[in-house]
């Protein structure tokens, strides 16, 4: 068992300093802004609890660990999802036995200079608009995405009986649903509030 | 703008509706995450790693034993990393839900050196052997990272490497 621990670093006076462009209180803010997001995008990789959390932790850890190569402040928010999705999409992989658990592969990592745009819209403005396209569709597409939305750890034989579906056809109903959705999202893109 | 992935779709959903909100734990350990920055330190990247005729466990410990990970992944659980002149090879193994780290900074960095082996919430300290190599027992599940203090250098830093098994 862990039999000791460091009282820290013994070679301070000595380590290179160069300025951090974070400090602990804009870290705090950027926590408190994109926790949650990260969460969700976690999350929606039908991660349980403690892996979504070890998903979201990963992304903290690799901005720690890039901190030096920041240059754009105002791209770190695209970037931690862009990141958190990575992390996520690594670990289910892992669980479901479809990839590497290696998580320090180069490509995992995004660009701190140029993340994944399409992260914007993982927000609240853009889901409420989301939901009001979500309200158009007919059934069962719009029972069964409201269900996934608000039960996140609802198994396909929950909704299956809720919604008096064959369990086999979950998945693939939920995938058309899906693309009637981002059809609808798209057909009203200029009414996007983004 | 690129299509949304479907998760960000759902997330947006979710977020929208105050369903499935962050735990309070996961924002404690994201805010505390800052602390573990080393400025000034050097990152090491990873490097392709061959499968190893003896694991950095095996020569730590002296046994014939390979790692839980090598066998349930059917790949090596060696990690190796570069920069500044060191490589260091990282080896987790996951026994009985704690993970023991074994493994080797070369060249040896010598006895005024300093390995921590780190996960967000303890940091174990080695002074490595004269041959560079140390072990570390115990750890909890999770995130490591290994840092080499070198009197003189700014120190080296592993990638963050998740380990759950």
């Amino acid at each position: 068992m862990l039999d000791d621990t460091s009282p820290g670093p013994p070679l301070g006076p000595t380590r290179l300093e160069r300025p951090t462009p974070l400090d602990q209180a804009a870290w705090d803010d950027l926590v408190a802004r994109f926790d949650g997001r990260m969460w969700a995008v976690a999350r929606a990789f039908g991660l349980g609890p403690a892996d979504a959390a070890d998903a979201v932790q990963g992304a903290w850890l690799r901005l720690v660990e890039s901190l030096d190569a920041i240059r754009d402040p105002d791209r770190i928010g695209s970037w931690l999802i862009t990141t958190t999705k990575n992390e996520a999409a690594r670990l289910s992989r892992s669980r479901t036995g479809s990839g590497s658990a290696v998580s320090d592969v180069p490509d995992d990592i995004p660009d701190l200079g140029a993340p994944d745009p399409a992260a914007a819209v993982v927000d609240a403005d853009y889901g409420r608009h989301v939901w009001g396209r979500l309200d158009l569709l007919g059934e069962p597409c719009r029972s069964l995405l409201r269900l996934y939305a608000l039960h996140p750890d609802a198994r396909y034989t929950q909704i299956a009986l809720r919604l008096d579906l064959p369990v086999g056809s979950i998945g693939p109903t939920r995938a058309r649903c899906v693309s009637r959705l981002r059809a609808l999202l798209e057909e009203n893109v200029h009414d996007s509030p983004r | 703008m690129t299509a949304p992935a479907d998760e960000y779709l759902l997330a947006a959903l979710r977020i929208a509706a105050g369903a499935d909100p962050v735990p309070g734990r996961v924002s404690a350990d994201a805010r505390a995450a800052f602390a573990l920055r080393l400025p000034g330190g050097i990152a090491a990247a990873p490097m392709e790693t061959t499968a190893m005729e003896t694991t950095a466990m095996e020569k730590a410990t002296g046994a014939g034993v390979r790692s839980t990970a090598y066998e349930e992944h059917g790949e090596p659980a060696a990690h190796r990393y570069a920069a500044a002149g060191l490589t260091i090879d990282v080896e987790p193994v996951v026994m009985a839900g704690r993970v023991d780290v074994a493994g080797q900074v070369s060249p040896a960095p010598g006895v005024e050196s300093l390995v921590e082996v780190r996960t967000p919430r303890i940091t174990a300290g080695r002074v490595p052997a004269e041959d560079g190599r140390f072990v570390v027992t115990g750890l909890p599940l999770g995130w490591i990272s290994v840092v080499c203090h070198r009197p003189g250098h700014p120190p080296v830093f592993t990638r963050w490497l998740h380990v759950r098994p």
